[in-house]
C-alpha cells in the first residue's frame, strides 16, 4: 500500500520532471534564437541599412527589403483571391467529394518540401518558360507555398460558421450565392483576413523556393517581372552568415531582425483581427 | 392577401430514413395552425418542407405535393417560395455582425428594394408589427446581439415580416423565451394572423390553445388527428390525441 503509494508519487514527479525539462528545453531553444537575433541583430543595424543597397559583402538591405515586398505583393495579389476563392468553393459549393479531393490535394501540396517547389519552379518557370531567375518565378513560387494555406483558413472559417446563419438567410429568399456575399462571409471576415496574412507571415520566412526562382540581385527591383533577378532578406541571412567578414554577419543579422520585427507586426494585427472577430461572433 | 396551403401526401426522408410518412392537410388562410406532438415525430421537418428548406440538408428528399394557393410549391423556383413563405426558427438567429436596422433592411435589399426611404419606413412599419419599435427606435444602428434574446427573437420575427411574405412558419419561437416575452410574441401571433397564413410548431398546450384555430397532431411523422383547437383539446376523437394532450406521454 505504502509502497505502491510512493511508487505512483514517484513515477508522477518523474513525469513531471521529464515535462519541465522538454518545456525547457523548448523555452530555452526559442529565447536563444530570439536573443541571438535581437541582440545581434540591434547592434549590427543602422538606419542607412533601409536606404542604401549591398555592395559586395557590405553595404545596405534596401534592395532586399523591396525585393521581399515586391515577391510577397507579387504572391499575395495571387494567393489571396485565388485562396479565398478556392476556401469559398471547397466550404459552400463543391460536392462532398469534389471537396475531398481538394482537400487531400491542399494538404499533400503544404507537405511538399519547399526546396522542391523552387526545384519545380525553376525547372518549369526559369528554364522551360525562359523567365530566368526573377519576380515572378519567386512571386509565383512562393504562391504556391501560401495557397493550401488561405484556402485551408479560409474553408475552416466559413465553416465555423453556424448553419443557422445560412437557413437565417436562405429562409428571407437568398440565393446561396447572395447568403455567402451578404451574410456568411461576415463572421467568417477576420478568419480569412488572419489566414492570408499568416499566409504573407510564411512566405516572408521563405528562403528554400526562392533560391531557384529569384534569384539574387544587389540592386533594387525595377518592376520587370521577368528576366531579372531580385533581391530578398532571407537570402541575406541565408548566405551572408557563412562568409567570414564581420560586415556580411552585420547584414545577415540585420536581415534577420528586419524580418523578425515585421512578422511580429504581423502576428499583433492577426492577434487584434481574432480578438475582433471573437467579440463580434458573441 | 395571404394564401392557404394545401399539402398531399407528404413524404420527408433523411437519407433512407423516412421522417414524415405521408400528410395530408389543408392550411388555411388568415389562420394560425398549431403544430403539436412529441419530441422527434417530424414537426420541424413538416414545416421546413413549407418553404423547401428540408431539401437543403445533404440527402433531404421529399415526395408528394404541396399547393400554395394554385401553385405547385415544388415546381416554383426555392428562392421565390421562400419570399412568399417566411420563417422563424426556433433559437433567435439576427446576423450577429450586422445592425439592428440592416438585420431587417436586408431581405429588402435583396428583394431590390432601393429607396432609401422606402427601406426605413419598411423597416420600422416590420418592427412596429413585431412589437419591438419602441425598444430599439433609439438604437438602430447598434448590433443585433445587443439586444436580449427575447428582442432578438422578435427582430428574427420583424426581418421575416419586412419583405411581406404571405404565410408565416414558427418553429417553437418561444421555447428559449422567458414568460414575458413568450406573452408578447403570443399577441403578436394574435394580430398577425388576421393577415397571414400562420402555422406554429408548439410543445406548449396552452400556447397552442391561446393562439391557434386548428390543431394538428402528429406522432412518428403522420397527422393524427387535425381540427379545431377546441376539439383536439376537449374532445379528440383519437385515443393517442387524448393521452398526449392530457399529458399521459410525450
Ligand atoms: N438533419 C437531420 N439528419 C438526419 N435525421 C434528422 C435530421 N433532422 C431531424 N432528423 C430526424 O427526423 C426525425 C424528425 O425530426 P424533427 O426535427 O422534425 O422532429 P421535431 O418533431 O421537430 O422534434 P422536436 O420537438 O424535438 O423539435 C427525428 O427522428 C430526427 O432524428
Ligand atoms: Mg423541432
Amino acid at each position: 500500500m505504502t509502497i505502491r503509494s510512493q511508487m505512483r508519487k514517484w513515477k508522477s514527479n518523474l513525469g513531471w520532471g521529464v515535462a519541465w525539462f522538454g518545456t525547457a528545453l523548448v523555452l530555452f531553444g526559442l529565447f536563444h534564437l530570439l536573443w541571438t537575433v535581437l541582440s545581434k541583430g540591434i547592434t549590427s543595424f543602422r538606419w542607412d541599412m533601409l536606404t542604401t543597397v549591398t555592395h559586395g559583402v557590405a553595404g545596405g538591405l534596401q534592395n532586399a527589403i523591396l525585393g521581399t515586398f515586391e515577391l510577397i505583393l507579387i504572391s499575395t495579389v495571387i494567393a489571396a483571391p485565388l485562396g479565398i476563392l478556392g476556401g469559398v468553393y471547397v466550404s459552400e459549393f463543391a460536392h462532398t467529394k469534389v471537396a475531398s479531393v481538394i482537400r487531400f490535394l491542399t494538404e499533400v501540396l503544404s507537405g511538399v518540401p519547399s526546396i522542391v517547389i523552387g526545384y519545380f519552379g525553376y525547372l518549369l518557370m526559369v528554364l522551360n518558360w525562359g523567365w530566368g531567375f526573377s519576380a515572378l518565378a519567386g512571386g509565383i513560387a512562393l504562391t504556391i507555398i501560401m495557397l493550401p494555406y488561405i484556402l485551408r483558413t479560409t474553408e475552416s472559417s466559413l465553416q465555423q460558421v453556424p448553419l443557422a446563419q445560412r437557413e437565417g438567410a436562405w429562409a428571407l429568399g437568398m440565393t446561396r450565392f447572395q447568403a455567402i456575399s451578404r451574410v456568411v462571409w461576415r463572421p467568417a471576415a477576420g478568419g480569412i483576413a488572419t489566414g492570408v496574412l499568416m499566409a504573407v507571415a510564411i512566405g516572408m520566412g521563405e528562403t528554400a523556393p526562392l533560391l531557384y526562382t529569384a534569384g539574387w540581385s544587389s540592386l533594387n527591383p525595377t518592376w520587370h517581372l521577368t528576366g531579372h533577378q531580385v533581391g530578398y532578406l532571407t537570402y541575406v541571412v541565408w548566405t551572408y552568415i557563412e562568409q567570414p567578414y564581420p560586415e556580411a554577419h552585420a547584414l545577415a543579422y540585420s536581415a534577420a531582425f528586419l524580418l523578425l520585427v515585421i512578422i511580429l507586426v504581423i502576428h499583433l494585427v492577426v492577434r487584434i483581427l481574432v480578438k475582433r472577430a471573437t467579440v463580434a461572433a458573441k | 392577401m395571404s394564401q392557404s396551403i394545401s399539402v398531399e401526401n407528404l413524404r420527408a426522408w433523411y437519407g433512407d430514413h423516412l421522417t414524415l410518412k405521408g400528410i395530408t392537410m389543408e392550411l388555411e388562410a388568415n389562420r394560425a395552425t398549431a403544430i403539436i406532438g412529441p419530441s422527434g415525430c417530424g414537426k420541424s421537418t413538416f414545416i421546413r418542407c413549407l418553404n423547401r428548406l428540408h431539401e437543403t440538408i445533404p440527402h433531404g428528399r421529399v415526395s408528394g405535393s404541396i399547393k400554395l394557393g394554385d401553385e405547385d410549391l415544388y415546381r416554383m423556383d426555392p428562392v421565390d417560395v421562400r419570399r412568399v413563405v417566411g420563417m422563424v426558427f426556433q433559437k433567435a438567429n439576427p446576423f450577429p455582425t450586422m445592425s439592428i436596422f440592416e438585420n431587417v433592411a436586408l431581405g429588402l435589399r435583396i428583394g431590390g428594394v432601393r429607396s432609401k426611404a422606402e427601406i426605413i419606413e419598411r423597416v420600422e412599419k416590420s418592427l412596429r408589427m413585431a412589437a419591438l419599435w419602441d425598444e430599439v427606435k433609439d438604437r438602430l444602428r447598434e448590433p443585433a446581439t445587443a439586444l436580449s434574446g427575447g428582442q432578438q427573437q422578435r427582430l428574427c420575427i420583424a426581418r421575416a415580416l419586412a419583405i411581406e411574405p404571405e404565410v408565416l412558419l414558427m418553429d417553437e419561437p418561444t421555447s428559449a423565451l422567458d414568460p414575458g416575452s413568450t406573452l408578447r410574441v403570443e399577441e403578436l401571433v394574435q394580430a398577425l394572423k388576421s393577415s397571414y397564413t400562420i402555422v406554429i410548431v408548439t410543445h406548449n398546450m396552452q400556447q397552442a390553445a391561446r393562439v391557434a384555430d386548428k390543431t394538428a397532431f402528429f406522432l412518428n411523422g403522420e397527422l393524427i388527428e387535425y381540427a379545431d383547437t377546441a376539439i383536439i383539446f376537449t374532445k379528440p376523437s383519437d385515443k393517442r390525441t387524448e393521452d398526449y394532450v392530457t399529458g399521459r406521454f410525450g
